[in-house]
């Protein structure tokens, strides 16, 4: 019996879609050169892939035929021994596409194996964002602005080979550098590519994640129903209507607050969250009207509040708001919580503006894809020059 | 109309006034798997709300289906129906038929209820639109067709479908080094033919859910008028589409402004340009370059300037050429299609 090698890459559906293949892809390539035998593929689940809303690839090595085999006769591995998470916000957690709840980015984990991150935060940031796990784990983080791209265009600003870098450091059983910057020149035929990733396997660090550190919270789940109590045809039950709001001080009802589905809540798909400023809000209507997730809920006063069990993200709400500053888009790595913004204001609003003050002073840009043609070409050098300073 | 035809009461929906008096109910809320910005699912809302809690809707396959249903979970408040592909014209047919035999027979109460069957324009302008023309010749049937189209297979990852507009990479077109432009169709006139060929059908429309307002007293009034009608939405998508999700908004409005998506609706025979596409053609607003609409998104990178002209002069002639401009291709002279190498 050989040994069998598991990774897995939780990406951003379609928008890391390219690069999480090039990467799952690379691994398996690298891994030949060794003379080891092995598979890329995308979970099954995951597919069609929706803009942002978790997905995963998985690239399965092993020293032999029979154990690949063995090995890859599963719709995800039970254990794996690095997860790369290519986006610092999926340490939220991962609620994919395929009815699962929200699962910890760290479940597959073995024992001793390390979570790769790419961030621009410190290793305190991201512990505190994953779920605590009941055996330590490793965290290397590979510095750098988070790569997203779309579709058609593909951002190529090395996250890719970086990663594969840092991989030849923490599992130097699967591959070598050598071997990885082989397979660079390879594909891509690109010194520079290789360069990067000889540097991200020199700088890589890891840090051991305790047990008793990490988020205490257990990640949402539901219960599946069983088939004897699955409706004839396939009917599922619809979504109540909805009802009014009540006003945390006053106990006034009024507004509207949406039910929504049980099953699937979506947030795990933000990577941006809309923060709100209630003083300055016109109540024009335009982000409630315009959410296409129904996010907002609508308060006795007629102000709308962002619901964050809800929101996934997009950032319409702040292009359509008229007012400047009234709906702003952060960073998800800013926040511990889903709680309620609007009820925060109403129970102390100096106390909120101070707050919003500082998560709107705080927000380094996160860019989600195409805007405009050129766009890649101008952030490349910048990102590439982050990376270089690690 | 003849006098044979017995058209039941519809609901009376009158057009909201303003965005400040529509209702608050969702009958169609959060949860479904749909990428961040999608407008469809913004699409599917605005219908709920303008449709009310009386109303069944039937979902062909596509993203609206599979998002919004899979898994034994749903968003839907009000009662929906999957029904196949090419299916949802038939779909919206027999079940305005069930409900009239069925209120006729005493077996239900006599009220009148909406049906509204969607498509995507995969299952609409590709596949369903031989029964969505059926539907539209049968008179005596209250129910809408609404159309959303976000310009290719979107659920499946991108193919090209007949609403794919030239050009643009899909997964069936990708460019290459010595083909540049791999989609060499335009864009099915999808509004234009249902109104042209369909004498019977009282009311079709076209919308763009960025002006949120019009495109639900749109479907209000084709819920309203009586027979079959139908409804043709431009849904930007920002994963087909390829750009930054919190565009989606923008995104339909410069599709309008460039005069690549003409908003007008066609009511008893009579043509209405509406909305920003109205004050175009009455020269109040100038029309964008459509350069400013495609070189935001990612489908449209592999553009040249030869590519984006050609596809300006093919908007120019829609707008300048055409008899009925922005609806009916129809021009007195034909002139030589020159598009680049």
């Amino acid at each position: 019996m050989g040994r069998l090698f598991a990774i897995e890459i939780i990406y951003r559906g379609i928008f890391q879609k390219t690069l999480a293949t090039r990467l799952s892809r690379s691994i398996v390539l690298a891994a030949h050169q060794e003379g080891k035998m092995g598979i890329s593929f995308g979970r099954y689940g995951d597919s069609p892939e929706r803009n942002g809303i978790p997905a995963k690839n998985f690239a399965i090595v092993a020293t032999d035929e029979q154990t690949l085999q063995e090995g890859m006769a599963k719709y995800e591995p039970k254990q794996v021994d690095v997860t790369i998470a290519v986006d610092d916000t999926l340490c939220k957690g991962v609620e994919s596409w395929a009815w699962y709840g929200l699962q910890p980015v760290n479940r597959l984990l073995k024992p001793g194996g390390t979570l790769i991150v790419t961030s621009r935060e410190g290793p305190d940031a991201i512990i505190a964002m994953a779920h605590r796990k009941e055996t330590p784990y490793n965290l290397a983080i590979v510095k750098g602005t988070v790569s997203f791209s779309g579709l058609w265009v593909y951002k190529d600003d090395h996250t890719d080979v970086r990663i594969l870098g840092a991989i030849a450091k923490v599992l130097p059983d699967l591959f070598s550098l050598t071997s990885v910057q082989k397979v660079i020149m390879d594909q891509w035929k690109d010194a520079i590519k290789a360069e990067s990733a000889a540097r991200a396997y020199e700088r890589i660090g890891t840090t051991t994640v305790r047990t008793d550190q990490g988020n205490p919270e257990v990640p949402y789940k539901f219960d599946f129903p069983k088939w004897h109590e699955m409706g004839e045809g396939i009917a599922i039950p619809s979504i109540p209507a909805g009802r009014n709001m009540e006003d945390p001080v006053s106990h006034v009802h009024g507004g509207f607050q949406p039910d929504r589905n049980p099953t699937f809540k979506k947030f795990s798909t933000r990577t941006m969250r809309p923060v709100v400023n209630f003083d300055t809000c016109i109540k024009c209507t335009l982000c409630w009207l315009h959410c296409p997730d129904s996010c907002f809920d609508v308060t006795p006063e007629g102000l709308y509040d962002a619901n964050m069990q809800a929101c996934c993200g997009c950032g319409v709400c702040e292009a359509v708001c008229p007012v400047k500053e009234c709906v702003t888009m952060v960073n998800e790595t800013e926040f511990g919580d889903n709680a309620s913004q609007w009820e925060a204001w109403r129970n102390d609003k100096e106390g909120y503006q101070a707050w919003l003050a500082k998560k709107i002073e705080s927000h380094p840009e996160r860019s989600h894809g195409f805007r405009y043609r050129g766009q890649y070409e101008e952030q490349v050098p910048e990102m590439l020059e982050i990376a270089r300073k690690g | 109309m003849s006098t044979y035809i017995q058209i039941d009461p519809t609901q009376k929906l009158d057009p909201f006034k303003a965005v400040k008096k529509l209702p608050l109910e969702e009958y169609f809320t959060s949860g479904h798997r749909t990428c961040q910005g999608c407008e469809s699912a913004l699409v599917m809302k605005m219908m709920a709300k303008a449709a009310g809690p009386r109303t069944i809707v039937l979902g062909s396959t596509g993203c609206m289906y599979v998002a919004n249903t899979t898994y034994y979970s749903t968003s839907w408040v009000l009662p929906w129906m999957h029904t196949q592909l090419g299916s949802s014209g038939s779909a919206a047919l027999g079940t305005a038929a069930a409900l009239k035999a069925l209120m006729r027979k005493g077996k239900m109460k006599k009220e009148p209820i909406n049906v509204i069957a969607f498509c995507g324009d995969g299952g609409g302008a590709d596949m369903g639109v031989g029964a969505i023309s059926a539907t539209l010749t049968h008179p005596d049937y209250n129910c809408l067709i609404l159309m959303y189209d976000n310009e290719s297979y979107a659920n499946t990852d991108i193919q090209l479908s007949g609403s794919t507009p030239w050009g643009a990479n899909t997964t069936f077109s990708t460019p290459g080094k010595v083909k540049r432009i791999m989609h060499r169709r335009w864009k099915k006139n999808m509004a234009g033919m249902m109104a042209a060929g369909h004498p019977t059908c009282r009311y079709v429309a076209t919308v763009c859910m960025s002006y949120a307002l019009a495109g639900m007293n749109a479907m209000r009034k084709a819920l309203s008028i009586g027979g079959p009608t139908f409804i043709h939405s431009l849904d930007p998508c920002p994963k087909g589409w390829d750009y930054d999700p919190y565009l989606s908004h923008e995104m339909g409005e410069l599709a309008v402004n460039t005069g690549v998506w003409p908003l007008y609706e066609v009511e008893d025979g009579v043509l209405r340009l509406t909305g920003r596409t109205q004050q175009i053609a009455a020269g109040k607003i100038k029309r964008q370059p459509v350069r400013d609409y495609l070189l935001k998104q990612g489908r449209f990178a592999h553009f040249t300037n030869d590519d984006i002209d050609y596809f300006q002069s093919k908007v120019d002639e829609m707008w300048g050429k055409w008899l009925v401009p922005g609806v009916i291709p129809f021009q007195r002279e034909v002139e030589a299609d020159n598009p680049p190498a």
